[in-house]
């Protein structure tokens, strides 16, 4: 049995309606059909041309004829598992279900300063750790948890967090691609025996370069799951209004579909509509702003209607603190991103966008998470949960439930009590020292790093044949 | 006349009307306004728009579509300054662009339009640009600064192969050497052995005049 997440009971929020939800689709065959992706690699172009698409070489533009871009979304399963080494960490992504994982960092953040820094290799190994424990992480993402690690040369970030994420976490993770490094990834995946998550990422507006599609090839070929992320910033690479933006995004996300269909008909896909306006002052991306929690929901709903599994990045957020403005910007992303089908979302532990990442965040993101994700899952309407015949039992005052079996027989399944938020009464608040979510969380952390113990950890030789990978990659790319 | 062409000339970048601008500097060559004239129109109109943008009246929208005017049209005029044997009043030359494998325009678009605003001339080197593009641009032009964005982590590096080339072909005295971008830190600019670092398109080019102060 795959890990169940949590299971949406609830109608999925709508921001469009039906005819709006057409001219957003129309709008994108337009685009595909008329304007066309440019792919900066002759292998894609190649592969297109010989899929009866319109292409042209100099411009390395591909023009989509309609028929093509929905029979090559239709071959997108509307679920699918990923299987790890622990069959009790498989997951299978789509449908209803809706899964977390953490939201890497570049650095890690210095709870005392605020400031950020490399993390070093053991902070990097304890942040998976607390990751591990965690009951509602239950994928790891790519370039995770930080990608600036000490003694690390960037080349060789994506194959040592990958194997680090191995070493730590028998929970399946996606991963990125940089200079080829993927083929490491892959072949570590193989030697752990578990499925790994691959990446495309469209360059906005309307392009690929060769790298992307080299990715897209690669997992295809090796029939694993593709998840293709869209990061434009709305206004600049992509049009500042929000409509305008799902089409653009969903085109381009499109690209990498059709790729893949085209290698390998049925590859598993998951689209991450990372889309972000942009602040007209920095030219930085707004994260937490009401046209990202729009996009949000516009273009989870348009993936629904399509059956293709999706992925938010919901803890990506302006704070550059675990502070109040933390909390309200990741939250209310998660819950509307749950509301509106997300099967997958990337909140734990990210700070400041994608800059910063630390452990006592997750903690308190698992609360976030584990609350949004009981309450997706709805109201229980039954006669046990009616309770009509109790109503009538205990009657009005000095009746109370409190005695009652059907409250020992039910209370567990709710309030669904936070493990490290402050839920004291103000007495014994005082009487305990007066301690905040920050700290709770700082406690829960010490306590995992002290007695979690990961489950199915790798072999010995599984380790010995992953060392022998980063050897590998690490002579490769020595003078690179 | 003259007054009333560069009227038009800088009302019309005001308005972002690309081919007007485009369509009154040729008049204003053909006229035979003196180029350095029309060079300074534009100056004025992209000052106010800097210092606008500076004081949060205007925002980025505004900022780069007067800039991109002045792009469209720049090439005209310098090509006339050059044959009239003119010469430019400048801080200096900035050659400025975004490294290899790196698509990001929006930041560097920012600071080149800030730096002409500024009073330096600027060479676009555009998006994706290689180590050999860089150091062309330094080789074959009187350049004063080179200025070089990366967004990304993955790129960051490219920043340094540049510095590194430019180091083995004694070319790195010839120019200060700013970076900039997400993906850029101060330690991270110091490390790879940049002059200088500003997180901000307008520091940056506070920063560009204080490196040439020093020299």
């Amino acid at each position: 049995m795959p890990l169940k997440g949590f299971t949406r009971n609830i109608k999925p929020l709508e921001v469009f309606n039906e005819e709006q939800l057409e001219s957003i689709h129309k709008g994108m065959l337009d685009v595909l059909e008329i304007t066309g992706l440019r792919y900066e690699s002759e292998k894609a172009l190649k592969i297109f041309q010989s899929n009866d698409c319109n292409v042209d070489f100099d411009e390395k533009r591909v023009r989509f004829p309609s028929y093509i871009v929905e029979e090559m979304i239709r071959m997108c399963p509307s679920s699918f598992t990923v299987r790890s080494r622990n069959p009790n960490n498989n997951i299978r992504i789509g449908g209803n279900t809706l899964y977390f994982s953490d939201m890497p960092g570049l650095r890690i953040l210095d709870l005392e300063t605020w400031k950020t820094r490399r993390a070093t290799k053991k902070e990097r190994d304890d942040t998976l750790k607390v990751l591990d424990a965690l009951d509602s992480v239950h994928l790891l993402t790519s370039y995770a948890p930080y990608f600036e690690v000490e003694d690390i040369p960037p080349l060789m970030s994506i194959p040592e967090c990958f194997a680090a994420k191995l070493r730590n976490s028998s929970k399946v993770s996606w991963e990125g691609y940089q200079k080829d490094c993927e083929i490491y990834v892959i072949e570590m995946s193989k030697i752990a025996g578990q499925d790994v998550i691959g990446i495309s990422l469209p360059s906005s507006p309307l392009s690929y370069y060769s790298d992307a599609c080299e990715s897209a090839i690669r997992f295809a070929k090796e029939g694993l799951p593709i998840n293709i992320a869209c990061g434009s910033v709305m206004g600049g690479s992509s049009p500042v209004t929000v409509a305008g933006s799902i089409i653009s995004a969903n085109a381009e996300m499109f690209g990498a579909i059709a790729l893949a269909q085209m290698v390998r008909p049925g590859t598993k896909i998951t689209v991450q509509g990372s889309v972000l306006p942009i602040n007209m002052q920095s030219g930085a991306p707004l994260f937490g702003v009401t046209s990202a929690f729009l996009y949000l929901a516009g273009a989870l709903q348009t993936w629904r209607r399509y059956k293709v599994p999706t992925i938010s990045p919901t803890g990506w957020i302006n704070s550059k603190k675990i502070d109040i403005q933390c909390g309200y910007e990741r939250s209310i992303g998660a819950l509307i991103s749950a509301l509106a089908g997300s099967n997958v979302q990337g909140l734990h532990g990210g700070v400041h966008g994608e800059l910063a990442h630390h452990p006592v965040q997750a903690i308190i993101d698992d609360d976030i998470a584990f609350t949004i994700g009981n309450f997706i899952e709805g109201i229980k309407v039954n006669e046990d949960s009616l309770a009509v015949n109790i109503i009538e039992k205990v009657g009005p005052i000095p009746g109370s439930f409190l005695a009652e079996k059907h409250t020992r027989d039910f209370y567990k399944e709710g309030p669904h009590i936070p493990k490290s938020a402050d839920i004291l009464t103000y007495s014994e608040w005082e009487k305990t020292g007066e301690k905040d979510a920050i700290t709770l969380a700082k406690e829960r952390m010490e306590q995992i790093l002290k007695d979690h113990v990961q489950e199915c950890p790798l072999t010995a030789e599984q380790d010995r044949e992953i060392e022998k990978i980063l050897k590998k990659a690490r002579s490769f790319y020595k003078d690179k | 006349m003259n007054n009333d062409i560069l009227m038009k000339i800088k009302d019309s970048i005001s308005g972002f009307e690309l081919e007007k601008v485009k369509g009154y500097t040729l008049e204003a060559i053909k006229e035979n306004i003196d180029p350095i004239a029309i060079l300074d129109a534009y100056r004025e109109v992209l000052n106010k728009f800097g210092e606008d943008f500076g004081n949060k009246k205007i925002f980025l929208p505004e900022l780069i579509g007067a800039a991109s005017t002045v792009e469209n049209s720049l090439p005209l005029v310098l090509k006339e300054i050059k044959e009239k044997s003119k010469k430019i009043e400048s801080f200096g030359t900035v050659a400025i662009g975004t490294v290899y494998g790196d698509i990001h325009t929006i930041g560097k678009a920012m600071v080149a339009t800030l730096l002409i605003a500024g009073g330096f001339m600027v060479i676009d080197l555009g998006i994706n640009v290689s180590t050999e593009k860089f150091l062309e641009a330094v080789r074959n032009n009187d350049v004063d600064i080179l200025a070089m964005s990366s967004l990304l982590t993955t790129t960051a590096m490219e920043q340094k192969k540049v510095i590194e080339q430019l180091v083995k072909e004694n070319l790195r005295k010839k120019v200060k050497i700013i970076v900039g971008g997400g993906a850029i830190t101060k330690e991270f600019a110091e490390e790879i052995g940049a002059d200088g670092y500003d997180p901000t398109a307008t520091g940056a080019v506070i920063l560009a005049k204080e490196l040439l102060k020093s020299n």
